[in-house]
């Protein structure tokens, strides 16, 4: 940050974790006497939840705090995210959870299912059959009768309908808001960009806890401060600073270490390619169709997760971010002992440097602060090689 | 004008000082629980012009001398660089960390490996499993050539590979061969990490455990690729940290 500037968001959670402003917001729908339906993935079909008027709530999952807690459970050889994710339930400390109706999960990865099989005598839980073969053509139609079945269970669960106009009209609601939230990531894509990781994972996350009815006010207003701030020459990071582009397992919480370590190293986060960052913005649902849902399915297969096989979209897509947001280097971040991420980062790093020319970086890490200076070293060598 | 690298190690702490490219001063102590008194005690008295820190403990130096800092991966890379100009290929055996890192044909690091973070296949797993075997580092090293057949060693977290050198001597198993098949265990892992960032080629082996006779012949049978071992191998991150103070000093803070 170069000079005082005018927060994207300015309420009085500016400068708080963004999960408050989005418990805050959720508290009040609840306090409507909406229900709320606490998620873990991005698989999640949000607009089918919204179209029956129920919330969806991104459960807690990014804390070192809870993760002894879990320990006394689950293998200490876990993925942070469910071993956090675990420990938040188990010590009732997740206020998501706490104020959640159902819980839903999907069959992304072995450590997340197994881990939901030990939450599920807690609140009525529904696990959706994930297909891990995308471009199957039976993927799309199990899906899409798995979305079905999730519709199911929450008409039964909480004795309310979604007729497919009012999912038709949850999908446009969220392709709105989608073209706005990646007019906000445009402004990252300047040289210099104009507004931070921080910034816009506060405002990603607002927006995945939010319809874009009511996120549309907060993103015209970030708007018109981004437009004032490149109208004024503001740049976000030191002159010439590296562009790094952060791939990878979601990173939130105690693991944005890495984050500040780039910044602190003197490089500039351009672009957040994870499930806690651009990739629930970055495609739309189809329009107009005969079957909503089916295009949910189709929509949210496209999802370039690990979990996938073979995931050749998250190179496809990976290549649109980097045209776009042209990094100077691509870090990716591999939560310990997740192995379909760990494994994938061989091929995403031949891409980023055979196909793109960038210097590659992976970093195997969990939500304790013990690898700061390791993860430095390799942070800053990267950075003086740019 | 003489310009000074520090490298402030996980167990060594070591200053370079040079003057027009030649090494006017070397001197090294260990790091103890207090690196920042270390290096302090090793630069008092000493003169120097501009100066440059690198090593674990860079940051910690930095915010008490104002100086500049680089990596220790930068630091390998212009040290080796200078002292062997052919060099390619660079793997430092540190105390607690091991890097291999590659050079392209300008002399700039174009990739880097590290251990992960723990400590395994490091100079600090020698010692510990030299403590266990009640070697000191020297006797160590001689013993481990010394042996015909290695036993294997199958952990590589230092604290398990202890319970197993624990256990292999309890079975009543010679000690020297022991040695062996820890100093195996380390070359093995340390090559694989060099293999994946330089699959051929000239290897330049630098840090403390460069001093090990014992690592150095294992490595070059391992990868059966020729191994230049500098006169002071762990030295090379100080003397890349100067040469860069130095450019900086002449540049005037251009890079």
């Amino acid at each position: 940050m170069n000079t005082k500037i005018k927060p994207l968001i300015n309420d009085e959670y500016t400068g708080e974790p963004a999960t408050k402003r989005v418990l805050a917001h959720l508290q009040a729908k609840r306090e409507e006497g909406k229900k709320i339906a606490g998620v873990y993935c991005g698989y999640a079909p949000a607009e089918l939840i919204r179209a029956m008027g129920i919330v969806p709530a991104t459960l807690c999952a990014f804390s070192n705090a809870t993760i002894e807690a879990a320990e006394t459970v689950l293998p200490a050889n876990l993925c942070p995210l469910i071993k956090s994710s675990f420990g938040f339930i188990i010590t009732d400390t997740c206020p998501f959870y706490g104020i959640s109706d159902a819980v839903i999960g999907e069959t992304t990865c072995d450590g997340k299912k197994k881990m939901f099989e030990l939450i599920t005598d807690r609140k009525p839980t529904y696990i959706m059959d994930l297909p891990q073969l995308p471009d199957e053509k039976e993927a799309l139609a199990n899906w899409t009768v798995m979305i079905r079945k999730l519709q199911t269970f929450l008409e039964t669960t909480f004795k309310v309908r979604a007729t497919d106009e009012q999912i038709e009209a949850a999908i446009k609601d969220t392709n709105r808001k989608n073209v706005m939230v990646r007019k906000v990531m445009d402004f990252a894509a300047l040289t210099p960009p104009v507004v931070n990781w921080q910034e816009m994972f506060d405002l990603t996350t607002l927006c995945q806890g939010s319809t874009g009815k009511e996120a549309a006010p907060v993103l015209s207003e970030a708007l018109r401060i981004l437009e004032e701030r490149r109208a004024a020459g503001y740049a976000y990071g030191p002159g010439g600073a590296p562009r790094v582009m952060v791939t990878g397992c979601p990173v939130g919480g105690d693991a944005q270490k890495v984050f500040k370590i780039i910044e602190e190293a003197g490089g500039v986060v351009v672009a957040l390619d994870a499930c806690s960052g651009f990739k629930p913005f970055m495609m739309d649902i189809e329009e107009d169709t005969k079957d909503p849902v089916r295009a949910l399915a189709e929509r949210y297969l496209k999802i370039p997760c690990s979990c996938m096989t073979p995931n050749t979209r998250r190179l496809t897509e990976m290549t649109r971010i980097i045209d776009k947001f042209r990094p100077d280097a691509v870090i990716d971040v591999v939560l310990q002992a997740c192995h379909s991420y760990n494994i994938e980062s061989h091929k995403v790093g031949e891409h980023v440097q055979k196909n793109h020319g960038l210097p590659f970086l992976k970093i195997v890490t969990d939500f304790s602060q013990s690898d700061v200076g390791q993860i430095r070293t390799r942070v800053e060598a990267l950075l003086e090689s740019y | 004008m003489r310009a000074a690298g520090i490298d402030i190690g996980s167990r060594t702490v070591k200053l370079a000082v040079i003057e027009d490219g030649t090494t006017v001063l070397a001197r090294k102590a260990l790091t103890s629980h207090d690196p920042l008194d270390a290096a302090r005690t090793l630069i008092s008295g000493v003169m120097y012009d501009v100066i440059v820190a690198t090593g674990y403990g860079r940051h910690l130096v930095k915010g008490h001398l104002g100086c500049p800092v680089i990596s220790e991966i930068k630091a390998f890379a212009l040290g080796a660089k200078a002292i062997h100009p052919p060099c390619k290929v660079i793997l430092d055996i540190g105390g607690q960390d091991t890097k291999a890192i590659s050079l392209n044909d300008a002399g700039e690091m174009s990739k880097f490996e590290m251990n992960d973070k723990c400590a395994a296949g490091t100079g600090r797993f020698l010692e510990i499993m030299a403590n266990a075997l009640s070697y000191t580092l020297e006797e160590f090293s001689r013993a481990a050539l010394s042996a015909e057949r290695a036993e294997k060693i199958n952990s590589m977290c230092t604290v398990f590979a202890e319970s197993e050198v624990i256990s292999l001597t309890a079975q009543g198993a010679m000690r020297h061969e022991v040695a062996l098949g820890i100093h195996k265990a380390i070359v093995s892992r340390s090559t694989a990490l060099l293999k994946r960032i330089a699959p051929s080629g000239e290897v330049f082996l630098a840090g403390g455990v460069a001093f090990n006779e014992c690592v150095r012949a294992l490595i070059a049978e391992e990868l059966n690729r020729s191994v230049v071992v500098p006169t002071d191998p762990q030295i090379v991150g100080a003397y890349g940290a100067a040469l860069h103070a130095a450019t900086l000093e002449e540049g005037k803070g251009v890079k």
